[in-house]
């Protein structure tokens, strides 16, 4: 059985019905994605770590309602990239996944910069990219020119 | 591997700032090492010299107007990053590709491959102290910058893909040049080999240095020929095949002990499966018909949602993750970069190896700085 | 008159002149072997632009060293940091008063001379830790301190190959270890003492792949980081002219000096065979530094203390034994 399907056996077990989304064909480059409550985003990880998955990509989306990190999955074989995703208010403070992966502390730290989310007890705080006295977040919609901005809702219906 | 024997006392250790002007770091890279004699205790890269804001001008500009910046992030890779650019949002937006296009992007980006993979080889040897392989490497990287430069007028930041083909069409002149310099690159390694591979120097330099166990590698999340020398055959043109790649008999070279020795002999042979990519891909390509799909529109808007698109640069799994509002601009452009975690295992990697090691590994890793500044 | 000229002081006069003239000139010709040499390895062509054969290249780039600036940073040792250049340079020049170049064309044919050079080329050392200390910066510390114990590992096995020479000819007189070559080079008899001199002379003089004090790709430029101008110009001249001179002793030593092969002279003059012997050494030296990476500062320790030693100590008690049973 492939890591991905006990994965996904595991995440099915462990969220709310309605959660975890499949995408069969693989059409958005994921093989399902699974919304996770902010709270329990270190629990759900840590389960993905101990199934063999490594954390491939970190962003974040900024919505005028809402913010949402998105955490890109990959277990080395085919087909079998997953993603979790938190939906959180901008200036609630999420848990930290450098416990879990290495590769988080500065994906984290790109994100911070960028965004602006912070995350609670994070190891290193500073700065990534970005100079280290920069005390604004290009990424956020409301920063520079922008092309609109937009209700979670009006992109992912 | 020499390990220090104690943990240095405190008021032993001192900073030696390396970089951001520093002859091996391979653009502006800057590491904060904290030193023990020539022991490193603790590395602390500073990044961001050469942040552009790549993916914020992506939010304001239409997926055509942003091809050009995807060869601006690995300008030793552009032809890569074009190539997965156009993939991505052909798959967005639904829009098919002709199949000669298909053969003549497949041939481009190989020869990319193999020009970023050469001058790996000559920097790397470079930072070894040896100064001729990077002569030899660049004269034949020379020829496939002549190659691309012919078909798309650029030898850096191609900007050769569209949206549904390339921007030009290839002559039998260049299937001619191309072919000719398979050959004389094959020609080439048995002299790299005897001149690098089989040298004792080289092998005591890097057998042993800079190991990257497996599970490090899935730790910090590192891809491409580092992953590949820890014994993981993944590649995105296996994996997930994109493109014609499925089409192709070729092999995914792997090591086994993940130091530096496996990467350069993991990159070296890839070089040769990238031949053989090419090689097969100039026998099927179709002699005629179009290579652009032209109904593609300039404010072309994929519909709303979003796409995860990953695929194979010289320096491993590359990504860019696409949001649409349904509007000609991208609401989210972010772009997975394999350098950044590729360079984040070596503060890890640094811990307790010599300053000399340190510009080995760092060589081995084959980093390009403006691609994680993005 | 007549006196002046045959007198000692007039002579050592006149060599030092000669010694400086040839000198510079001998290194500005070896930059451009290099740079010549170097560029036909790489499949390039070298400078070409300047007089023939781009032979006038290195002098128009020391004019440009000269015409600029001699910057001393500011945490720099103010004393120490204009001293080292010459301190480098000094002692090199002093190798050129006992070199053999013909049976009548040594400036000063000590009973010591090979002992005087091995003596002065040590004190470089000195000269390359002052002027790596007196920068004040990280870069030219650590390949300063790279140079010294480079060099002191390395002067052993060179001294006790050349002591394997030395004891055949029961003498420190280059004219005397020369003479005892007429027939056979020492080399053929001696071949692991010359080759362990080879090894040890290339890394003396901190040349590739031995360059790990001023390793650019680790150390930007190692001690000589901050230096400029002509200063740096210095450090650069004492490193061509003493290739020159280790090639020169390697000559004398092992390879035939003046001497034909096999006592045959062919009509050419003494100082063409020498001078041609040295100059095909340097040229195997340029030849190694442009083929071979570098090797790395612990393994280049190891290459010394655990190989080179005592494989010099055993030849030397093979070579006392020997002689003693002959």
């Amino acid at each position: 059985m492939m890591k991905r399907d006990l994965i996904l056996q595991k995440l099915r077990k462990l969220l709310p019905e309605g959660a975890v989304s499949e995408d069969e064909g693989y059409e958005s480059g994921v093989a399902f994605s699974a919304r996770v409550p902010v709270a329990r985003i270190v629990e759900i990880a840590s389960a993905c770590d101990h199934a063999g998955a490594y954390l491939e990509s970190m962003t974040g989306l900024d919505f005028e309602d809402t913010a949402e990190i998105v955490y890109h999955f990959h277990t080395y074989e085919p087909k079998s990239r997953f993603s979790l995703r938190v939906l959180f208010p901008h200036e609630e403070k999420i848990p930290t996944l450098s416990g879990i992966f290495s590769s988080a502390v500065w994906l984290e730290r790109e994100v911070r910069e960028f965004f602006g989310y912070v995350f609670a007890d994070h190891p290193d705080p500073r700065n990534l990219l970005l100079p280290e006295d920069a005390d604004f977040h290009p990424l956020r919609k409301t920063f520079g020119k922008i092309a609109a901005y937009r209700k979670r809702e009006e992109i992912y219906a | 591997m020499p390990k220090p024997i104690t943990p240095p006392a405190v008021d032993r250790v001192y900073t030696l700032n390396l970089g951001p002007q520093h002859p091996s770091t391979h653009g502006v890279l800057r590491v904060l090492l904290d030193l023990d004699g020539e022991f490193i205790v603790k590395a602390d890269p500073v990044l961001g010299y050469g942040h552009r804001g790549h993916e914020k001008m992506g939010e304001n500009r239409t997926y055509k107007q942003f091809m050009p910046n995807t060869s601006r992030m690995d300008y030793l890779s552009g032809l890569l990053y074009n190539h997965g650019f156009a993939l991505a949002v052909e798959k967005f937006a639904g829009i098919e590709v002709p199949l000669r296009a298909k053969y003549i992007r497949t041939i481009c980006a190989e020869l990319n491959r193999i020009s970023s993979h050469l001058l790996w080889f000559g920097t790397y040897v470079m930072d070894l102290g040896g100064f001729t392989p990077f002569l030899y490497a660049f004269d034949d990287r020379e020829n496939i910058l002549d190659i691309l430069d012919r078909v798309s007028g650029s030898r850096l930041t191609y900007s050769y893909c569209r949206f549904g083909g390339v921007c030009r069409d290839v002559d039998d002149t260049f299937l001619e040049m191309t072919r000719a310099f398979i050959g004389r690159l094959r020609s080439r390694f048995p002299d790299y080999h005897n001149l690098v591979t089989k040298n004792i120097i080289f092998i005591h330099r890097t057998r042993n240095v800079g190991v990257i166990h497996p599970e490090q590698a899935r730790q910090f999340g590192v891809t491409g020929p580092n992953l590949r020398a820890c014994g993981i055959p993944f590649d995105m043109r296996k994996v997930e095949p994109y493109e014609i790649y499925d089409q192709f008999d070729f092999e995914i070279p792997v090591g086994t002990n993940g130091d530096a020795l496996d990467r350069y002999n993991v990159r070296l042979e890839e070089m040769e499966q990238s031949c053989r990519i090419i090689e097969q891909a100039l026998d099927r390509m179709p002699k005629g018909g179009p290579y652009l799909n032209k109904s593609v529109s300039f404010r072309l808007a994929p519909p709303k949602g979003e796409l995860y698109f990953a695929f194979e640069s010289a320096r491993g799994l590359t990504a860019y993750y696409l949001v649409s509002d349904g509007s000609p601009y991208p609401y989210r452009c972010h772009i997975r970069v394999p350098s950044f975690s590729n360079l984040h295992v070596l503060t890890d990697v640094f811990c307790g190896t010599m300053v000399a090691d340190a510009i080995s590994i760092l060589g081995s890793i084959d980093v390009v700085i403006p691609e994680i500044d993005r | 008159m007549g006196s002046l000229v045959t007198s000692e002081w007039f002579r050592l006069v006149l060599g030092l002149v000669i010694v400086l003239a040839f000198s510079q000139l001998n290194a500005l010709f070896l930059v451009w072997l290099e740079r010549k040499v170097a560029g036909h390895i790489q499949l390039r062509i070298g400078p070409k632009e300047v007089g023939p054969f781009g032979l006038l290249q290195t002098i128009v780039d020391g004019l440009k060293l000269v015409g600029k600036e001699l910057i001393t940073p500011r945490s720099a040792d103010s004393r120490l940091f204009p001293i080292a250049p010459v301190l480098v340079f000094m002692p090199v020049l002093v190798g050129f008063l006992v070199l053999p170049f013909a049976p009548n064309l040594i400036i000063r044919d000590m009973n010591v001379g090979v002992l005087l050079i091995f003596a002065f080329s040590a004190f470089t050392v000195l000269a390359i830790l002052a002027g790596g200390w007196a920068s004040n910066n990280k870069y030219a510390l650590l390949g300063a301190i790279r140079s010294v114990a480079q060099n002191v590992a390395y002067e052993i096995p060179l001294l006790l190959a050349v002591l394997s020479v030395v004891l055949m000819v029961n003498s420190f007189q280059f004219s005397e270890i020369v003479k005892g070559q007429e027939r056979v080079w020492f080399f053929l008899i001696q071949p692991v003492a010359a080759l362990i001199y080879l090894i040890c002379a290339t890394a003396e003089t901190n040349r590739a792949p031995f360059d790990i004090p001023e390793a650019e790709s680790e150390l930007v430029a190692g001690f000589h980081t901050e230096f400029s101008g002509m200063r740096f110009g210095l450090f650069f001249l004492a490193e061509y002219t003493n290739m020159f001179i280790v090639s020169a002793v390697a000559t004398s030593l092992f390879f035939g000096g003046w001497h034909g092969p096999f006592g045959l002279d062919l009509g050419v003059p003494g100082i063409v065979w020498f001078l041609a012997k040295t100059y095909v050494l340097i040229f195997v030296i340029m030849w190694v530094r442009w083929t071979f990476p570098r090797l790395r500062f612990d393994q280049l320790m190891n290459l010394s203390w655990k190989f080179m030693i005592p494989l010099s100590l055993a030849n030397l008690v093979v070579t006392a034994i020997v002689l003693k049973l002959v």
